[in-house]
This record gives structure tokens, sequence and C-alpha cells, in this order.
């Protein structure tokens, strides 16, 4: 299990192209790993005539069988006992199917390197220390979603003096507090360390609008910073023009646009992606991305829309070596962005189909992930 | 959001709403009833507003595509010669006080109507909503969450219209998770009208007073039925229904069933099948967003019969998909433009059908006219609820029943009044 350790623990997380030995071999030794410990995993392999020696230029990565997220909201799929795990975590389906996804410990341990690169290239890192302020939820022991366990981590980028949630844990379920946080906030204002935002762009909106609202402004101390994350939909949903939401944070909290930075990643994927100076979201080493035509599921050059396949070597305990995600997007030459960073970005377009779908035929509500909707 | 009187209130004010509540219920019932034509005359002055363009800016404003072919295809129900109709078929002649020997028999109103709704047609709300009002009942309106707020405007204008329907309609915007408030209104109702899935249907159920009627317009399944080879129009008809339902309506094919026990036969019917559903679908599909939809639904069902292990076999088309099935039960299609085909000859119709019973819907069915009576008979006895040819499947008849009942009758309660001696 090396092969996965050599690449997350590379020294350039944008160098795809002095990578693509590394990502090869790791990828190969992760198939053929699934492929052993995994039944499920093993026939779908063996559907579609799959076996990891066939990987053997990048070309090749298109041959891995890739597993919708849709998939995994259906089938729970492991390559290791729960025993083993370090963790197992779901996507925030708050009603309705969520997907299952064990992490190993090998994992946990090669995500660390990952975080920190990425965190110090990308100027996350401070030895300041810093109040928190949570736009999501408070960590619970009844709480499995991976977005909790992602923005929990984000507050470790600074020495973390206090923590403020703005959804509490209260009798059993989750409610909002945006007016606790613009209290705290407005009382961080006068302290004379920074103040990091972790949270949803969505929740981020509503609690500046409820704080303009209230005559709320707050000056927070210089070096204090938005981090903004989330699972795929909370990008889009809720959609606001980034420069809106910027122009909102600047006004309310006195945070300047260079020192709000976005990032993504899927329990699926828990890959670190990370929005350079342009706002583009580069593929960094530890994956590849792949779209594909939406009607034959071919790999489609540089530029054209399709579907998303996202791969990485990451993860032991569940296959999710290649996995496709119900969004469009394109990737576009990373010369193209002018940052700096020469990998190419992936740009998200949203949800395939027509927003939210309704159904009443019986039993389709489960099968999309909605819950029913009542 | 709290629509109370003929006003919209902000949230804050539910407690009084649901505290002044049951007072404002039964000063209604003191009050003359609310006649039909009210209700009739009203729809239909809204209507000829939306003739005259004088509701584009609120089109305009909730108008998805969606909406805008719902709009097209149901409006006419709402036309006064079509309320009317559904009126005398629904409640047959019951409206009119009936002479009987001991007396007489008069329907009034169920009282006050909970309405529990359901998001999956834009508008849908309002109209259950219409339907308690043509009975002259009370409406209590639990939105479903995520509402786009058509249903409300719609109801605003239409007691704006007719100010005498605003004592009649209460819309509520609570989320079902608010379980105290949705008690209280629930404790107020003669009946509950719950559109929605089984879970919604449970909840319900659970909450209803002993006393109180449940209407349920639950979840439903549809397939087509095909004896013999069927019509190339005919065909080309079903896969245009499959494809632009995408099997998410009740009415939406999620099985064809062929009239026969031969897999050969029905393995060169997927094969000639198959290029008539990728037809519609390049016809039909407008966005590379359905195609996706369409490709990755299909897709994942192939993988879960490789987990499986199922004998069941794929057709892949672009953009749809048809899977030939070794087993005869009816369930739900991969949905979005993939669908199942399966054996099943008619003598075991009732069998096959037997497990679902109570969610049949629609049959689209393909064959020889000589035959079609026998197979209706067949099919109706199996539990199905409405037998159209495979174009109409989705589509809304005047004076249809709504899954084998007619709701209206159910909105109102008979009195038996013996003549004085």
């Amino acid at each position: 299990m090396l092969e996965r350790q050599r690449l997350f623990w590379s020294a350039h997380p944008y160098d795809l192209e002095g990578t693509g030995e590394k990502f090869l071999r790791a990828v190969r030794a992760n198939c053929a790993f699934h492929l052993k410990r995994c039944p499920e995993y093993r026939s779908i392999a063996q559907a579609l005539h799959f076996s990891p020696d066939q990987l053997q230029t990048m070309e090749d990565l298109a041959k891995i069988p890739v597993l919708p997220t849709l998939f995994y909201k259906r089938h729970a799929l492991f390559s290791m006992p729960r025993s083993r795990m370090a963790m197992y975590v779901t996507s925030s389906g708050t009603s309705g199917k969520f997907s299952q996804i064990g992490f190993d410990w090998g994992c946990v341990f090669a995500e660390i390197p990952m975080v920190l690169h990425l965190g110090w290239t990308h100027g996350l890192i401070s030895p300041k220390p810093a109040h928190c302020v949570i736009l999501g939820y408070k960590p619970h022991k009844s709480n499995r979603t991976g977005v909790t366990r992602t923005m929990y981590g984000l507050t470790y980028f600074s020495p973390p003096i206090s923590r403020t949630y703005a959804l509490q844990y209260v009798d059993g379920g989750y409610v909002p507090d945006l007016d606790g946080v613009a209290r705290a906030l407005d009382k961080l204002g006068r302290s004379v360390f920074p103040t990091r935002i972790v949270g949803f762009p969505s929740y981020l909106w509503f609690g500046l609008k409820r704080m303009e609202e209230l005559g709320l402004r707050v000056r927070l101390p210089r070096g204090s910073k938005i981090l903004l994350a989330g699972g795929w939909k909370q990008h889009y949903s809720q959609q606001v023009e980034k420069s809106v939401l910027y122009d909102l944070a600047g006004r309310v909290l006195g945070i300047p646009e260079e020192e709000i930075h976005e990032s993504f990643g899927a329990v699926e994927h828990p890959i670190f992606y990370n929005a350079c100076k342009h706002h583009h979201f580069h593929i960094p080493i530890y994956a590849r991305v792949i779209i594909r035509d939406v009607n034959t599921l071919e790999p489609l050059p540089m530029g054209r829309i399709g579907l998303v396949n996202l791969i990485t070597p990451l993860m032991n305990a569940t296959p999710t070596t290649s996995v496709m995600t119900d969004d469009l997007g394109y990737l576009t030459p990373g010369e193209e962005c002018g940052c700096g960073i020469s990998s190419p970005y992936l740009t998200l377009l949203g949800r395939v189909g027509l927003g939210d779908i309704q159904t009443c035929a019986a039993g389709a509500s489960q099968i999309l992930g909605k819950g029913e909707g009542f | 959001m709290i629509f109370a009187k003929g006003t919209i209130l902000p949230d804050e004010q539910l407690p009084q709403v649901l505290g002044q509540l049951e007072e404002d219920l039964i000063a209604v019932r003191g009050q003359a009833p609310l006649f039909p034509r009210v209700v009739i005359d009203a729809c239909q002055r809204l209507l000829e507003r939306l003739d005259r363009g004088e509701l584009d800016a609120l089109i305009a404003q909730y108008a998805t595509p969606q909406l805008l072919s719902a709009l097209e295809q149901y409006r006419h129900l709402l036309r006064p010669e079509s309320l009317e109709y559904k009126l005398s078929v629904e409640t047959g002649g019951l409206l009119s006080v009936e002479d009987r020997p001991f007396g007489r028999t008069a329907a009034v109103p169920l009282g006050t109507l909970l309405h529990i709704t359901a998001g999956n047609l834009d508008g849908l709300p309002a109209f259950s909503v219409v339907e308690g009002l043509l009975t002259g009942n009370v409406n209590l309106l639990k939105l479903p969450s995520g509402d786009s707020g058509l249903s409300v405007a719609l109801l605003k204008l239409l007691t704006d219209t007719e100010p005498r329907l605003a004592p009649y309609v209460y819309i509520f915007s609570i989320p079902s998770s608010d379980r105290s408030s949705l008690q209280a209104l629930a404790d107020l109702a003669d009946g509950i009208v719950t559109w929605g899935g089984d879970e919604a249907i449970r909840a319900m159920r659970a909450m209803a007073p002993a006393g109180c009627k449940l209407m349920e317009w639950g979840h439903r399944l549809s397939f087509a039925y095909l004896s013999g080879a069927g019509r190339g129009e005919d065909l080309e008809a079903l896969a245009g229904h499959i494809i632009q339902t995408g099997g998410l309506l009740c009415s939406s094919c999620q099985v064809i069933y062929l009239d026969t026990a031969d897999q050969d036969q029905a393995r060169r019917f997927c094969q000639s099948f198959l290029p008539v559903l990728e037809g519609a679908a390049a016809r039909f599909h407008q966005t590379p967003g359905q195609a996706a939809m369409a490709t990755l639904h299909g897709y994942e069902h192939r993988l879960a019969l490789a987990v499986e292990g199922s004998a069941a076999q794929v057709f892949q088309g672009r953009g749809c998909s048809v899977t030939l099935c070794p087993d005869q039960s009816l369930e739900l299609s991969p949905l979005h433009g993939n669908v199942l085909v399966k054996c099943l000859p008619r003598h075991k119709l009732a069998a096959a059908l037997f497990p679902q019973r109570g969610r049949l819907q629609t049959v689209g069915l393909i064959c020889p006219p000589q035959q079609r009576e026998e197979l209706c008979r067949l099919l109706a006895q199996a539990g199905v609820t409405r037998i159209t040819s495979a174009a109409h499947m989705s589509e809304p008849f005047l004076g249809e029943c709504h899954d084998g009942e007619y709701p209206l009758r159910r909105y109102l309660r008979l009195v038996d009044v013996e003549a004085s001696l």
C-alpha cells in the first residue's frame, strides 16, 4: 500500500506531469485491493471485463469501473470490516438515501500531507491563534456526515481558540442559530485575535443577510479569513453571484475578497480541491478528472461538457477509485487561468436534469435520494 | 408564511392564527353554505384574466417548462363546463336534495379539510383546495417543502377575485417536522387529504383523530400491456410517453408486459423497440442534462444487475435502455427513459399484480381490437384504475376518477332527514 503514500506525500501538489507514474501505480494497487476484497466490486469489474493490468498509461484510467454516486446511495460497499476502519461517514442527505463510505487508517494518513501541502500552497496555514465560527453542524456522535468532519478539520489550519457553531444539536436534531452567530461575530470584532469563518456558502449568504437586516456591522481583525466548504450541492443550490457574496462579506464583516477561500470535496471522493486566486478549482496530483459523454460515457477532450468522473487511489475501505457525480462540468487547460498553477481546472455547471425532480411514482422518491418531500 | 382569510401573514403569527382557528371554523359552520356556483364563477373570472394576459407577470415569475406544459394540459379542467361536469359526475346528483321513502337526503360539506400536499406538480396544492371549495369545505393547506409559491399566489388571486371564498382558505408553510402545529391542524379537521408517498400517508394516519376521515392519494405504479405485435404508431406513442414522463409520474409506464411466455419473442421485441425508444430520446431530450440523467440511471441499473448476479439482459441505447427481465413482478423502472420488459401471459395477470394491488393505476393497453374487452376485464379485476391507449397514459380525462375514486364524493357528508309526521 506504499504506492498510495508515495503519491500523497509528494512535494508539489499540482505537478500532474511529474506524478503520472506514481498515480498509475497507486491506482493499479488500489483497484487490485478492492477486487480482492469487495465481492460487489469484483462482480462489476467482471461484467465490464476490467482487470488492473489494463492500466498502463494515463489514458487507461478511463477503463477503471466507474461507480455513480447514485450507486453508493443504494449499495453499501466495503473492502474491509468496520472494525478495521478509522471512520465511517455518510453524505449529507437529510432525507432519503445517503452514501455510506468507510475511511481506512492509511487513507487518513495520506490525507494529512495532502491537506498540509494544499493548505500551505493556498496560504491557509497560520501559526497565529484564531477564533472559529462554523457555519455548519456542531459535531455530535450521531452525526456521521463527511462535511461535519471536513469543517471541523478546517478549524485546525491555525490554533483554534474558540468554536461557535451555527447548527446546534438540540434534543435529537439540528437547529440553526444564525442570531447566535451574529452576536458572536459582533463580539469577535473586538478581539485581538483574527476570526476564521468556516462554512457552507449558502449559510454564509443567509448569515450575512441576517446581520445586515439587524444592522450589525463588524470589522474583524486583520488576518481574518472565510473558508467556504461543502459538498457539491451546497455550491450551487441557493446560487448567489460570487461577487455579490464577496461584496457583502466585505461590507458586513470587513473581510476582503482575497481572504475568502473556497474548497470542495465529496464523501465519495474526499480530495481537498481548492480555488486559486482566480477562483478556479485546479486538479491536484491526488486525483484525475475525466469528462464523459452524456450519451455514451466515452471520455471527452478538454473543454467539452459532460458528466464529471473523479479518480483517486485514496481509499481502501470503500471502492471509490473512480466515481461519477451527477454533475455536468468541463475542464480547461491550467495555463488559461493565469494564476501560475499549470494543472487543468474543473468547472462545475450543476446537477444534471431540471433542478429538483419530484415524482409520484411509487418508490421513486427514495431512488432519487429525495425522501418524500412531504 | 401563512395565508388566512385572504391575507398573507408572517410565520411569527402562527400561534395566534392556530389559537383563533377553532373559533373561526365554528363561525363558518354557522354561516350560509358556500355554493359551487360561487367557486365556478371565481375560477372562470381567473381564467378570463389569464386569457387577457393579466397574469403574465405571475406566470413569468413561476414558469418552468414543466409548469407551462402542465397549464396547457390542465387548464381546460378549470373551465365552468368542466367543473360543472366534474361536480355532476362525482357527486352523482347528490348536491340536489333527493327524496327518499322516509323523507329526504341532503349532501353537505364534510366541514374542514386538511390538505397535506406533495410537490410533484407545481400548483397541485391549489388544485386540491379548489376541489375542497367546490364541495363547500373550509380548507387548511399545508404546503409541501420546497414549494415555489405558485399555489399561494393562485389562491390569493382566487380569494381576491371572490372575497366570499376568503374564510374558506388557510395556507400554512410549516415544515413536516413541526409535529405540534400539524397535530393542531389535524385535530380541527373533519377529513385529511394526503398526497404523497408511504411516509407521508403513514404520518398522517398516525395524526388523524379517530373520527377523522382519511382521503389518501398515494404514489402509484403504472405499466403498458402489449398483446400481439402492436401497431407502429402505438409503440412510438409509448416510447414518447416513456421518455417524456421519465417514469416519474404515477401514470408513467414502468414495465412493458408482453402477453407471452416466450423469452425469445420478448428478446426480439426489445431489439425492435430499442430504436423506437432511441428515436423518442433524440426528439424529446432537449438538454445534455436530460440525456445525462438517462445515461446515468441506466448505467447505475446495469451495475446493480451485475452485483445482484441478475439474469436480466440490458439493451443499451443512446439516452435510453430496455431491460429484459426474467421475472413478472411489477416494480419501479430505473427511470429517465430506462424501461423494463417482462413476459406476462394474460392468465397470470392477477397473480403477478397481486402484491401491488393497492398501488396500481394506469395501463397503456396495446392489443387487437377484438381482444380489448377481455383484457380490460382481466386488468380491472387485477386492480388497475385506468385503462388508456399508450399515447394517453398520462393525459387527464374530463370526468375521470382519481385512483379509483371520485374525490368530490368523498369530501361530502350525507344527511338523512325524516319527513315531519
